[in-house]
């Protein structure tokens, strides 16, 4: 079998550089938040990422096969022509995109989330991360712990949470933020 | 030049003789002599199959646990601070489960998953001990083992993809008229590309069939396929698509036949094939026949009296010109 000398050379040094921008911002982001040391949050951040990027590549190759031709042709015209077929499409098409866009977000960050948990249960940090001292407490805090029930926890996992969200959405900033400026920059130059 | 010879035969002595009985060489001893036997054994008539692929297996385990195990002790083999024998031995381990010269479908599995394998290879030590029990790893090696799965899933994905578009390439050729520089996800090495689409073959294999069905047939008939020509044709396309590269492509490329044209006695049959799949810049283009299918007057063969003139009878000729079809560019209609 003969092959034609395409090859997906573009693909990669694009995903190598924006896994180096997310990475730099996340770890940064991760550093401030959860106090990590310089090395670790750089590990850690480059861990999620490729976690991220991977179950990214696994849904691509699963799902396209599987999708109808109408996809799969948009697929193409996607990855081949850089643009979309948009004969009879453009209502749905916006809304598609905006559903994946919204699921890759989420999906993301789920990953990302129970991958730093898992490493930072490796590192044992993941106890110490609820020791942090906390702010202020709120007077329902008061009551709660009152109460005896464990605010701490909660007040942890939620700035963990929090955490994990921001990086993520800077990540996706930048990333898109660099795509637009790329696109502004060939229309320019066109 | 003898010295040479004989420095050489020592050296080489002194890496594969074993100076232990328990080292990497006996192993790859072994596997030659099992290779050997093998060998000895498929000239030897009537010898059994099930013992020659057992003895050739066997050599394989033998090759690849000899790598591992010598490629092990190689310390220094490194690039930039990183031991790669584990994805040589994974080169041999892949050779080994998927015989990659025998298809082309083993060659892209054993490719593609050479990364993910070589990772199995160098993980394996880290769970088993040396009495076979499992272990689990140091939690430093285990972060290590996460990060290298992690980078060789993703050299593993970057593979696929590459196959997965050789398969598109492949399954709808005519996305090649024109060279893919528009793509932010591949590059196309051919500079300039102006292939012909599929659809050339396709109109070509077409009027074949119309050919067999029409010529030389008496014209009453003829009139009568042109009444039904829809169904004609789409047992035509039927056949023609069996003799094409890439049948699957017709989902993207449409025949389209309309209602053929008289003029004088004949008729104008155009045959067109649209492309309706993805083109650079947006575009489209589609490729037209034009077939005359004319009546002409032939004398029948019967008997006559000598004086009397020869009955004629009417046939049809099919002509559709001898160049092939060209794509017409032209912007998508929105």
């Amino acid at each position: 079998m003969e092959y034609e000398p395409i090859l997906p050379l573009k693909t990669i040094v694009f995903q190598v550089l924006f896994l180096l921008v997310a990475i730099a911002i996340e770890a940064g982001i991760l550093r401030q938040r959860l106090r990590l040391g310089f090395q670790t949050s750089v590990q850690y951040a480059t861990v999620i990422n490729l976690a991220a990027v991977v179950a990214g590549w696994i849904t691509f190759l699963v799902l396209e096969p599987l999708s109808p031709m109408e996809v799969k042709a948009q697929i193409m015209s996607y990855l081949l022509f850089n643009r979309l077929l948009v004969n009879g499409w453009t209502t749905e098409l916006g809304a598609i995109l905006f559903a994946i866009a919204l699921v890759s977000f989420f999906g993301t960050f789920l990953i990302k989330a129970k991958g730093l948990e898992y490493f930072l249960r490796i590192d044992k940090s993941w106890a110490l991360l609820k020791k942090q001292p906390k702010k202020k407490l709120t007077r329902g805090d008061i009551y709660a712990k009152a109460r005896g029930g464990g605010v701490e926890d909660s007040q942890t996992t939620f700035d963990f949470t929090d955490t994990v969200i921001q990086a993520n959405a800077a990540s996706f900033s930048a990333i898109l933020l660099l795509m637009l400026l790329r696109f502004a920059i060939q229309g320019w130059s066109a | 030049m003898q010295d040479i010879f004989q420095d050489l035969n020592a050296q080489l002595r002194q890496l594969l003789v074993p100076k232990d009985i328990f080292a990497w060489q006996t192993l790859l001893l072994l596997s030659l002599f099992s290779l050997f036997i093998a060998g000895a054994l498929d000239t030897v008539e009537g010898a059994s199959q099930l013992a020659i692929s057992l003895l050739t297996n066997l050599s394989w385990i033998f090759f690849t646990a000899a790598v591992w195990w010598g490629l092990s002790e190689a310390k220094s083999l490194k690039v930039a601070d990183f031991h790669i024998g584990p994805w040589i031995t994974g080169a041999v381990l892949c050779l080994f489960l998927f015989r990659p010269w025998l298809s082309e479908f083993r060659l892209r599995w054993a490719i593609s998953s050479w990364p993910i394998i070589s990772t199995g290879v160098m993980a394996l030590p880290h769970y088993l001990n040396w009495e076979l029990e499992f272990k689990p790893p140091k939690d430093a090696v285990k972060k290590t083992l996460i990060m290298t799965l992690l980078v060789n899933l993703l050299l593993s994905s970057w593979i696929s993809f590459h196959f997965r578009i050789q398969d598109w390439v492949r399954s709808y050729p005519s996305l090649l008229v024109r060279s893919l520089d528009e793509s932010d996800f591949v590059v196309d090495f051919v500079i300039d590309r102006q292939q012909p689409s599929q659809g050339v073959a396709l109109l070509e294999g077409m009027i074949r069939e119309i050919e067999k069905d029409l010529d030389n047939q008496p014209w009453y008939q003829t009139e009568r396929w042109l009444y039904t020509r829809q169904i004609e044709l789409e047992s035509a396309l039927k056949e023609t698509l069996r003799s094409l590269e890439a049948p699957d492509e017709q989902v993207l490329l449409q025949v389209e036949a309309p209602a053929p044209t008289q003029s004088d006695q004949s008729y104008l049959l155009s045959l067109k094939a649209i492309w309706s799949g993805p083109m650079a810049r947006n575009g489209a283009f589609d490729l037209e026949k034009i077939c005359k299918i004319s009546p002409v007057d032939a004398p029948r063969a019967v008997p006559t009296e000598a004086d009397e003139p020869q009955p004629l009878t009417r046939l049809t000729e099919v002509d559709c010109g001898e160049d092939p079809a060209e794509e017409r560019f032209r912007a998508r209609s929105l």
